[in-house]
């Protein structure tokens, strides 16, 4: 008895163990595809005087309501930095990367970026994940002469807070006008209804610049609803925008608040597009709203649907990775990683100033977010993208430009 | 009086670098001291009887004031941090004669309704402005002051940790001056028995509308030293979160001395700092630190009376049984 007891053990901890060394053993015989690799293997040579250990900095949400987004930007930077050691993009140096939690709290993200950079002594930081936080951070990097790159930072001024301070993640005020200009051209538009949460600074920005788009093209906007985040039921507003017989809704909304307002105007009879920002642009838009998604129009930073092959491999490696395919939160934090390792691998140097100036250098960087550079203001430059849920899935709308 | 504050912010140095190795870094020890004026606030209140949820609503009002006081009219930390406290007294003495009429449950609902009321204006205040000039102007204007859901951006850090630490001995010190006044004497009367205080001749409405003003002007002191700590003030930093945290810091330290909501501000401040190395599970160990505090020492951190009896029941566990008879 005592023998079989053994044995079952035994049993029990190979069971365990061998599938983990298994895998270990796939993921480092595995050769890369270094055509669908980020980086700038040909303009900058192999660094020779970087060795030894690399770190850098990384402020996203793990706890807390907010870690929806940064858990994935967490698992993001974690393939990134696996890749970039893996194929000796620093050549003889390992990056590393220290994650600290902010909770969505500014005041623990002023102490998280004030221990990253003064204490741990980073090489750069990535985040925090929201602008509120960013806002209240990013100063204490700028002082200390350390970059730092929002890759989820959307509103309006983070990059004025100084040269150290960049940002991957393209502003409303970028995707938005593509978004309006195409679907006016491809829809005719001519006047409609706007919904907005007024409580979140993402979603009032949106708004804002929807709103002077909007007469730009000379779009009438026949009425204007608002919303508060946490809000479940829309069928008040709906009602009174549907009244005015729109002939679309312009919505600016995050993920959780976009899904019923999807399902409720689709409830209430109501059959023409919705039109939203980069707060749509998640898969769970569509699982969650199921057949009353059909016809939602999504202006973001970067389209799942995308044939980039650089995007494809993304995907397919994320997806193999952790099991789920990515959002665009996840992919705007890998590329924040590669364009953070593409610096370094630039200036070859481990100085702050040097990582600085060559990552304000960097253009034509090939991302899963396309062609990618940095404007004068540190902004990002690539193309936004106009989808349109058809059949399920997200599909390049055609403006017929 | 330069070289006094050039000697005391050397001396907070040094004793920052003792905590350093906590995870407590200079931003870390100013939330602290913030948090220690917040608790006060709400103590002063408790130790009136009065179950008033309105800080964080007050803090936020002194917030706004003293960053567009610095930003706009160029005003300085001083000047802004007398204006904010201003404000939240003159708001509190309207507020303060209606709701107070109220008791337990009802004051905490009511004071929790003003709190939203303020985060509501301060997100709504730009728009109705500009409609209300677009209306009378007959054009669209835009009028921007609180910025909305955005918030107020880029406010210079302004608060020292010196400022922090001065301004706190001072409250303690007239706190403590408070409790051997008359106005004390009064508050405690009343948290004891109201109606038995009113028929002694205490003049019960005047005494717990002037204890809701100075409750008020310190939760708005918090937030102008607040403001110019995070360079950002929004709507959402004065929700109900913070409220319950503020009401927190009370019932950690404990209500029995003045030292009890200051230590309970600090701790929690503190805590998920010190707590950082945990990762993940940091918030569960907060969570449980809090827990463990309000089961084993109901009165607080600062409660000798509790602290005895808790090393009581610890040794009585641990005795035989039979020692234990024989006492």
């Amino acid at each position: 008895m005592q023998k079989m007891r053994g044995v079952g053990l035994m049993l029990l901890i190979f069971s365990l163990v061998l599938p983990a060394v298994a895998q270990d053993a796939a993921a480092t015989e595995e050769p890369f595809d270094m055509a669908t690799m980020p980086g700038l293997w040909e303009t900058c040579p192999t660094p020779a005087s970087l060795s030894g250990d690399l770190t850098i900095g990384a402020i996203f949400i793990q706890t807390g309501n907010a870690s929806v987004y940064g858990i994935p930007q967490t698992q993001a930077v974690e393939l990134a930095l696996a890749e970039i050691n893996a194929t000796g993009y620093l050549g003889a140096a390992t990056l590393n990367v220290l994650v600290e939690d902010s909770a969505g709290d500014a005041e623990q993200a002023i102490a998280a970026m004030t221990k990253l950079v003064e204490e741990d002594g980073v090489l750069a930081v990535l985040g925090p994940t929201l602008s509120t936080e960013a806002f209240a951070a990013d100063p204490i990097a700028q002082e200390n002469g350390t970059v730092v790159m929002g890759v989820s930072n959307t509103a309006r001024g983070i990059t004025d807070m100084g040269e150290f301070v960049f940002r991957n993640s393209l502003p409303e005020s970028s995707v938005i006008p593509g978004t309006v200009a195409g679907t006016t051209a491809a829809l005719g538009l001519e006047a409609v209804g706007v919904l907005y949460g007024n409580d979140d600074d993402f979603t009032r920005s949106g708004y804002d610049v929807f709103r002077t788009e909007l007469e730009a093209n000379n779009v009438a906007i026949l009425g204007e609803e608002t919303f508060a985040r946490g809000d479940t039921d829309f069928s008040a507003q709906l009602t009174n925008l549907l009244a005015l017989e729109p002939q679309a809704l312009v919505v600016s909304a995050l993920a959780a608040e976009a899904t019923q307002i999807i399902v409720q105007a689709r409830d209430l009879g109501y059959t023409g597009p919705i039109i939203g920002g980069n707060g749509f642009n998640s898969p769970a838009i569509i699982t969650n709203a199921g057949d009353a998604a059909e016809g939602v129009i999504v202006g973001a930073a970067w389209n799942a649907a995308s044939a980039d092959p650089y995007s494809l491999a993304w995907i397919e490696k994320y997806t193999e990775a952790y099991g789920s395919p990515p959002d665009q939160f996840a992919t705007q934090a890998y590329t924040g990683a590669w364009l953070l390792a593409t610096a370094i691998r630039c200036a070859d140097s481990t100085d702050k100033t040097a990582i600085r100036d060559a990552l304000a250098g960097i253009s034509e960087f090939p991302s899963p977010l396309g062609l990618f550079a940095f404007d004068e203001n540190r902004d990002p430059v690539h193309e936004p993208v106009v989808q349109i849920v058809q059949a399920g899935v997200f599909a390049v709308l055609e403006t017929g430009e | 009086m330069e070289t006094v504050i050039a000697g005391f912010s050397a001396l907070l140095d040094a004793l920052i670098q003792v905590l350093r190795p906590l995870g407590i870094s200079e931003p870390v020890f100013q939330f602290m001291l913030v948090s220690a004026i917040l608790g006060l606030s709400i103590y002063l209140t408790l130790i009136t009887g009065m179950f008033s949820l309105a800080n964080a609503g007050f803090m936020a009002i002194g917030a706004y004031t003293g960053v567009i006081l610095t930003q706009e009219a160029g005003w300085s930390l001083a000047g802004s941090l007398v204006g904010g406290m201003l404000a939240a007294g003159l708001v509190a003495l309207p507020v303060g004669l209606p709701v107070l009429r109220l008791r337990d449950i009802y004051l905490a609902i009511a004071t929790i309704g003003f709190g939203e009321i303020v985060r509501i204006v301060a997100l709504n205040f730009d728009d109705t402005v500009s409609s209300l000039l677009t209306s009378l102007n007959g054009e669209r204007t835009a009028f921007e002051l609180l910025n909305g859901a955005r918030g107020i951006i880029g406010i210079p850090r302004l608060t020292q940790t010196w400022m922090l630490v001065f301004f706190l001995i001072v409250i303690i010190g007239l706190i403590l001056r408070l409790h051997r006044s008359r106005l004390g004497r009064a508050m405690v009367a009343i948290r004891q028995d109201e109606k038995a205080a009113a028929s002694m001749g205490i003049n019960v409405v005047y005494v717990k509308n002037v204890v809701f003003i100075l409750s008020a002007m310190l939760a708005g002191a918090a937030g102008v030293f607040n403001g110019h700590l995070t360079r950002i003030v929004t709507p959402t930093a004065f929700d109900f979160g913070r409220t319950v945290d503020i009401l927190a810091f009370a019932v950690l330290g404990g209500t029995s001395t003045v030292a009890g909501p200051v230590v309970g501000g600090m701790a929690l401040a503190a805590l998920p700092e010190v707590l950082r190395f945990l990762d993940e599970f940091r918030g569960v160990f907060n969570g449980l630190v809090l827990l463990l505090v309000i089961v084993f020492l109901p009165g607080g951190l600062v409660n000798p009376a509790g602290w005895r009896r808790a090393w009581q029941r610890v040794r009585a566990r641990i005795r035989p049984a039979s020692e234990t008879a024989a006492d």
